[in-house]
């Protein structure tokens, strides 16, 4: 598989923020597939092929999750717990990039799973620059356990 | 029975009882003097009469005339004292009366025998010529006369005995009745002992004890009462007040639990602040950055900067949210209490700062061994945000010069951060630890006016205060103090989600002036 065909996972509620995001991995020349999760259980649905995604049943799962925290239906952390809980999931690299940075939510990122945490912010420049940099390292230098698939 | 009345009435018990012996004793002398006098006059008595009976004999041997003076000075003495006696003898004392009775009888009719005698013909003895029935007549008269006088002797002393007897009986009526007093008094000891140690001392221990479990938090804890004497209403005084302690604190209870909902409500509140207001800015900011970069060609200079001014405000808002956060952040904290080494926290800071502005060196001075118990982090925030103003400030002086230090006032140590900077005219002092309040403006001197009020909170949840003096011109001095905590116990300062004011009561109000109402001399 071709470094760009990983695809990673955003889940990310705000339409603004997708966009923005997305604009920062085309800005930072990352060309790799991103899917947009609009809440917790969608997320969950794609990774684990079921409800609108359950043609996924064999596809692989993404290179990388990021999460944001506040979310509808189930958050961030609730999202975090279900992919650590899951046998197939408990090793995929997922990065916490949310407004947040009280100190209990960084807690909390951490001890259910996460693998990083980073904090949006408000400047775009700054933005990309914290994109490029989890880009590089969670899908060029970063090494996982062999890929598995989907059930 | 209140505990008075029963002291009072053992104390009329005993004083009975002492009354009553010496009332006894009293009488008891009384009466013995009585009899004892009646003795004396018994022996005086026996004595004349023994007199009467040697003048009898001496007549019946010699048969001088004399004898019947003698007889009859005798015989009158005693009569005397056998009145004296019989005046003396009471009506309850019937032997004695009847003794005396007698005794007077005998004596006149032993008198009327005397003067019968002496009335009869002289004989001589030696004559030897007497008339044999003159004699006889004579020697029965005589001897009933020495008979009589013999009986009366009898009597006198038997009467001396009566009167040893009623010696002898007062004086046992003396012991018992001290026995008795002693016994009464003795019983009364007891019986205050006993009122002592259970109406007294068992429900002071009861007390003492329910004082512990109240102190010990046990806030039902409640006393029976039993009675109505002076503990009792204590007692009952004393469950009045634990229950209005009780209802004091369910009433803070209650005010904490409310305090905490509210707290938690604020948390909820910076949480979405965080969270929710930042969306947006970051919405406008990147798609502001999005247009000038993706139309650059297609906008004019105006719309260019348009544009930025945008972008800059988005991102002044932004920081403006992080720093009101950090400032809730500040209140929110649970303090952790340890050794601080505020010379070398300086110093960190200042190297950074020096770093971060090689164009703006300043001569630093900073006082090596100043130590504090204080919460490290926040007293990193609160240096950090004193020496960026010192720098800050010093931007435009000619030499800049930054001094921290410390030095003792008695009670307590202030640390104390100068500069030679601007500075600012004192009339604004009062503004400058505000949320928002900045005394230049923005294009001068950059910052969002929060520092100072940051700085503040955190000197206030150390039981603190800072002041500042200042010129325009010549720079300021921020001077701070703090509570002396205990080393040992550093978990005791001010809770976190409390309100620090209410924690310092030496030091100001809610609206402590800024010119530093204890850390004087600044």
């Amino acid at each position: 598989m071709n470094e760009s065909d990983k695809v990673i996972l955003l889940v990310e509620d705000s339409a603004d923020d997708a966009t923005l995001t997305l604009r920062a991995f085309k800005r930072s020349h990352l060309m790799n597939p991103i899917v947009v999760a609009r809440d917790g259980i969608e997320a969950l649905d794609f990774l684990f092929a079921r409800g609108m995604h359950a043609d996924r049943a064999n596809a692989p799962l993404p290179t990388l999750v990021i999460l944001d925290l506040k979310l509808p239906k189930l958050d961030g952390l609730g999202v975090l717990k279900a992919i650590r809980a899951e046998p197939m999931t408990q090793f995929l690299p997922v990065v916490i990039l949310t407004s947040s940075k009280e100190e209990q939510d960084l807690i909390s990122g951490y001890a259910l799973g996460a693998n990083s945490y980073v904090r949006k912010p408000v400047d775009f420049v700054e933005f990309l620059e914290a994109v490029k940099v989890l880009g590089i390292f969670w899908l060029m230098l970063n090494q996982t356990p062999t890929q598995r698939t989907s059930s | 029975m209140k505990i008075s009345t029963k002291g009072r009435l053992a104390t009329a018990t005993v004083l009975g009882a002492i009354g009553l012996i010496a009332v006894a004793t009293w009488s008891a002398i009384e009466e013995v003097e009585q009899a004892d006098s009646q003795r004396r006059q018994t022996t005086e008595i026996a004595r004349a009469l023994n007199g009467l009976r040697l003048v009898t004999f001496e007549f019946i041997l010699h048969r001088q005339a004399r004898a019947r003076e003698q007889e009859r000075e005798v015989s009158q003495r005693l009569d005397h004292l056998l009145a004296d006696f019989s005046a003396g003898v009471s009506s309850d004392d019937p032997a004695a009366a009847e003794l005396t009775h007698d005794l007077r009888a005998r004596n006149a009719t032993a008198d009327r025998l005397f003067v019968e005698l002496l009335a009869s013909p002289v004989v001589e003895p030696s004559a030897g010529s007497a008339d044999p029935a003159t004699v006889r007549f004579e020697s029965q008269l005589s001897s009933r006369l020495l008979i009589l006088q013999q009986e009366t002797l009898a009597d006198a002393f038997e009467l001396s005995d009566l009167a040893a007897q009623r010696i002898d009986a007062a004086q046992r009526r003396v012991a018992v009745v001290t026995l008795a007093g002693l016994a009464l008094i003795a019983l009364c000891a007891c019986g205050a002992a006993w009122l002592v140690h259970w109406k007294m001392l068992r429900p002071i221990a009861r007390l003492e004890q329910a004082t512990r479990e109240v102190a010990a938090g046990n806030w039902g804890y409640r006393l029976e009462i039993h009675g109505d004497d002076e503990i009792a209403q204590m007692a009952r005084h004393f469950n009045a007040m634990t229950h209005a302690l009780r209802d004091s604190f369910h009433q803070i209870e209650r005010s904490n639990h409310e305090l905490a909902a509210l707290n938690k409500e604020i948390e909820a509140f910076s949480y979405s602040v965080s969270h929710d207001l930042r969306g947006p800015l970051r919405s406008m900011d990147g798609f502001a950055l999005a247009l000038l970069e993706d139309y650059s060609g297609k906008l004019d200079e105006d719309g260019e900067d348009a544009l930025h001014r945008i972008r800059a405000a988005s991102q002044r808002m932004g920081r403006l949210i992080d720093e009101l956060l950090g400032l809730s952040r500040v209140t929110r904290t649970e303090l952790s209490i340890r050794p601080v080494d505020l010379s070398h926290m300086a110093h960190e800071i200042t190297d950074s700062l020096a770093k971060h502005h090689p164009e703006h060196p300043v001569s630093l001075r900073i006082d090596e061994g100043m130590t504090a118990q204080a919460d490290p982090a926040l007293m990193r925030i609160a240096m950090q945000n004193l020496l960026e103003n010192a720098w800050k400030f010093t931007g435009k002086s000619a030499s800049p010069a930054i001094h921290v230090g410390m030095r003792n006032t008695g009670e307590r140590r202030e640390f104390f951060i100068s500069d030679n900077g601007v500075g600012f005219d004192m009339a604004y002092a009062s503004r400058l630890f505000g949320a928002f309040q900045r005394l230049h403006h923005e294009n001068e001197f950059a910052g969002t006016g929060i520092g100072l009020a940051i700085v503040q909170r955190v000197i206030r949840r150390h039981g603190g205060t800072i002041g500042v003096q200042a010129e325009l011109g010549k720079g300021a001095t921020f001077t701070f103090c703090m509570q002396e905590f205990e080393p040992e116990h550093p978990a005791a300062p001010v809770p976190a989600h409390a309100d620090p004011i209410s924690h310092s009561p030496a030091h100001g109000g809610p609206h402590a002036p800024a010119e530093g109402a204890s850390c004087e001399r600044v």
